[in-house]
C-alpha cells in the first residue's frame, strides 16, 4: 500500500478533532492546553503533507507551507511559554488548575 | 508629497523602541518607570508625523516584499495603530497606581516597565498586519498581537479577576489560533499558495476551469467546493473570536471586566481593528469565487444579526461600566459586520464604511475608557453608580464623557453617526433589508443603555464630593479625542479622503 495525501489528511483531521474535543470536554487547564497544541500540530502535519504532494514543475515540493510550519512551531513555543506562566501564576493564587474553580467573574 | 522612507521603517522603529524599553526596564537605575511611557509617547507621535513622508504607493513586489504591501489604506491603519498606542500609554500612566497594588514585591514605580513596552510591540504587530498580504505574515502578526495581549490581560498577578481573565483569553485565543492555522492549511492545500493575490488567482481560475491547476497533482482536491468552504469557515470562526462576533463572543465580557482597564481599551480597539483588517483582506479573496460567495455572505449576515441583537440586548441590564462597554463593543462589531456583509455587492462602499467606522470607534472608545480610568481611580470602582453626579464633581469630564457616549450611540454631529450612516448606506445599497431592520432595533436599544450613563452623570447626586484631579497629559488626550469626535462628525472629509481607494489601483501580482 502506498501512502497518499488522503492518509495524511485523515490522521491530521483525527488529531484536530481529538484536540478540539479535549478543549471542550476536559476540565484541567493543563490538559486543555495540551489539546490546543495538538490542534496546531494537526495543522503542521497536513501542511507538510500538502507541501510534499504539491510538486511544482521543477520537481521540488512547495516550500511555502514548510516555512509556515516553522513559524507555527515558533509561535506555539511562545504561546506555551506565556500560557504556562499564566497558569502557574493562577495556581499560586488559587492552588487549582480546574476550570470549575475559576469563577470569580460572573457569567 | 516627497517620499523619502520605505514604509517598513515605521515598524522597524517601533520594534526598536520596544526592545529599548525592555532594556530600560531591566537596567535603568531609577525606580520610577513612568518616564519610559512618556518617551515612548513622544517617539510614537513623531512616527505619526513621519508616516506622511513615507512611500505610500504600491511598488513592485519581489522577494521578501511579496509579504508586505503599502497603499493609502495600509498607511491609514498604521496611523490608527500608532494613535491608539499613544492613548493606551496615556491610560497606562493614569492607571499605574492601581496596577502597582497587584504586582508582588515592588517599590513604587517599579515593575511597570513591561506594561508600557508590551503595547509598543502590539502596535508593531498591528502595523505589520495593516500591510500583510500573505497568510504567513498575517498569522505571525496576528500572533504577535495576541500573545502580547495574553501577558497584558493577566498582568496584575495578585488580582484574581485579572488572572482569570488572562486564562480565559489564553484558552480561547489559542483555540482561535488553532482554527486559523487549520483553515490556512486547507486553503493552501487547495491552491498551493499562501499569498493572497496568488490564492485569488488560483481560486478564480481553478474553480471555473479545474484543469488549470490539475498539474499540481493534488488529486481530487482542486475545484472541491466543500473543502474550500471548510477552510473558509475555519478562518471565519478564528476571526470571529478576534472581532468578538456572536456566537464566539462569550469570552468578551469576562475578559474585558477582569483585564486592567487600559488593556481593555486596547483590546476593544486593537484586537477588533486587527480582526477586521484581516477579515476584509481575506474576504476580498474568497468573495471573488462565485461558487462560495453567496454562502459566505449568508453566513456573515447571520453572524452580523446575532451579534447586533446579542450585544445590544444584553447590554441593557449591565451595571458594571467595563462590562457595559464590553457588550457595546460586541454591538459595534455587529455594525461593522453589517458593512462586511455588503462587501460582495458593494466592495468599495463597504470597505470605506469599515475603515471609517473603525477610526470613529477608536476615538470614542478610547475617550470613554480614558475617562472611566480617571473616574474609577477617584471613586474607587467602575460600577455605574460611581459615575453618579459626575457633572458636579468635574463638569469637564462629564461633558467629554457625554460626547463619547453620544458618539457611541450614534447621535448626529458626532463621528459615530457618520460611521453608522456609512454602514447603513452600504447595507441599503446591497439590499440586505432584514439585516437593516434588526440593526434599527439594535440602535434603538443602544440609545437606552447609553442614556443611562448620561442620566447617572447629570441627574443623580454625587456619592462623594472630592474634586477630581486630571493629569495634564490626560487632559490633553481628552481634549484631542473629544475635539476629533466632534470635528470629524461635522467634517469627515480628512478621513474619507485617506481611505478612498484610488480608482486605478491594480495591485501587482
Amino acid at each position: 500500500m502506498t501512502l497518499t495525501l488522503n492518509h495524511y489528511l485523515l490522521v491530521s483531521g483525527l488529531l484536530f478533532t481529538i484536540g478540539f474535543a479535549g478543549v471542550m470536554l476536559r476540565r484541567n487547564i493543563i490538559t486543555i492546553f495540551m489539546c490546543l497544541e495538538l490542534m496546531l500540530n494537526a495543522a503542521n502535519l497536513s501542511l507538510v503533507a500538502f507541501s510534499r504532494f504539491n510538486v511544482g514543475p521543477d520537481g521540488l515540493p512547495n516550500f511555502n507551507a514548510q516555512v509556515l510550519v516553522f513559524f507555527i512551531i515558533t509561535v506555539a513555543a511562545a504561546e506555551v511559554a506565556v500560557g504556562l506562566a499564566i497558569i502557574v501564576a493562577l495556581y499560586r493564587a488559587r492552588q487549582t488548575t480546574h476550570v470549575e474553580d475559576i469563577n470569580s467573574l460572573k457569567f | 508629497m516627497q517620499q523619502i522612507l520605505p514604509a517598513i521603517s515605521l515598524e522597524v522603529t517601533v520594534l526598536i523602541l520596544g526592545v529599548l524599553m525592555l532594556f530600560a526596564e531591566a537596567f535603568a537605575k531609577s525606580a520610577d518607570r513612568s518616564h519610559m511611557a512618556r518617551y515612548a509617547i513622544a517617539v510614537l507621535a513623531a512616527l505619526i508625523g513621519f508616516s506622511f513622508f513615507t512611500q505610500s504607493a504600491p511598488t513592485e513586489l519581489t522577494g521578501y516584499w511579496k509579504f508586505y504591501s503599502v497603499d493609502a489604506t495600509a498607511l491609514f491603519f498604521k496611523r490608527i495603530a500608532l494613535g491608539t498606542t499613544i492613548v493606551v500609554l496615556v491610560m497606562a500612566l493614569e492607571y499605574r497606581h492601581v496596577l502597582q497594588k497587584y504586582i508582588p514585591g515592588v517599590e513604587a514605580g517599579q515593575g511597570t516597565g513591561e506594561f508600557y513596552s508590551l503595547p509598543v510591540f502590539i502596535c508593531a504587530g498591528l502595523m505589520f498586519m495593516a500591510s500583510a498580504v500573505d497568510f504567513i505574515l498575517i498569522f505571525v502578526a496576528l500572533e504577535l498581537v495576541t500573545i502580547g495581549f495574553y501577558v497584558l490581560v493577566a498582568y496584575m498577578r495578585r488580582n484574581m479577576q485579572s488572572l482569570e481573565a488572562g486564562v480565559k483569553y489564553l484558552i480561547l485565543g489559542a483555540l482561535s489560533t488553532g482554527f486559523l492555522v487549520y483553515g490556512i492549511t486547507w486553503i493552501f492545500g487547495l491552491t498551493g499558495e499562501t499569498h493572497l493575490d496568488a490564492i485569488k488567482h488560483a481560486l478564480t481560475t481553478g474553480f471555473t476551469a479545474p484543469s488549470a491547476i490539475a498539474e499540481k497533482g493534488l488529486g481530487g482536491l482542486q475545484g472541491n467546493e466543500a473543502a474550500l468552504l471548510f477552510g473558509i469557515v475555519l478562518i471565519l470562526i478564528a476571526l470571529g473570536f478576534k472581532i468578538a462576533a456572536a456566537p464566539f463572543q462569550l469570552w468578551v465580557p469576562d475578559v474585558y471586566q477582569g483585564a486592567p482597564t487600559p488593556v481593555t481599551a486596547f483590546l476593544s480597539v486593537g484586537s477588533k481593528a486587527a480582526g477586521f483588517i484581516v477579515l476584509v483582506r481575506v474576504l476580498d479573496v474568497f468573495l471573488a469565487v462565485p461558487a462560495v460567495a453567496g454562502k459566505v455572505t449568508a453566513l456573515l449576515a447571520i453572524m452580523a444579526a446575532a451579534t447586533l441583537l446579542y450585544g445590544n440586548l444584553t447590554a441593557l441590564t449591565q451595571d458594571n461600566l467595563k462590562r457595559l462597554f464590553a457588550y457595546s463593543s460586541i454591538a459595534h462589531a455587529g455594525y461593522l459586520l453589517m458593512a462586511i456583509v455588503a462587501m460582495s455587492v458593494q466592495p468599495a462602499l463597504a470597505k470605506e464604511a469599515v475603515s471609517f467606522y473603525l477610526a470613529g470607534y477608536l476615538l470614542m472608545t478610547l475617550l470613554s475608557f480614558l475617562i472611566l480610568i480617571i473616574v474609577a481611580r477617584h471613586s474607587r470602582g467602575d460600577e455605574l453608580h460611581h459615575f453618579n453626579g459626575l457633572a458636579k464633581r468635574s463638569p469637564f469630564l462629564a461633558f467629554a464623557m457625554t460626547i463619547a457616549i453620544a458618539s457611541l450611540a450614534g447621535v448626529p454631529l458626532t463621528v459615530g453617526f457618520i460611521g453608522k450612516f456609512l454602514v447603513f448606506k452600504a447595507a441599503i445599497a446591497s439590499g440586505h433589508w432584514a439585516l437593516i431592520c434588526i440593526a434599527i432595533v439594535a440602535v434603538a436599544a443602544g440609545f437606552y443603555y447609553y442614556i443611562r450613563v448620561i442620566a447617572a452623570m447629570y441627574w443623580q447626586q454625587p456619592n462623594e464630593s472630592a474634586p477630581i484631579v486630571i493629569a495634564p497629559l490626560s487632559r490633553l488626550a481628552i481634549l484631542i479625542l473629544g475635539g476629533a469626535i466632534l470635528f470629524l462628525g461635522v467634517y469627515p472629509k480628512p478621513i474619507l479622503s485617506q481611505i478612498k481607494e484610488p480608482p486605478q489601483a491594480p495591485r501587482q501580482q
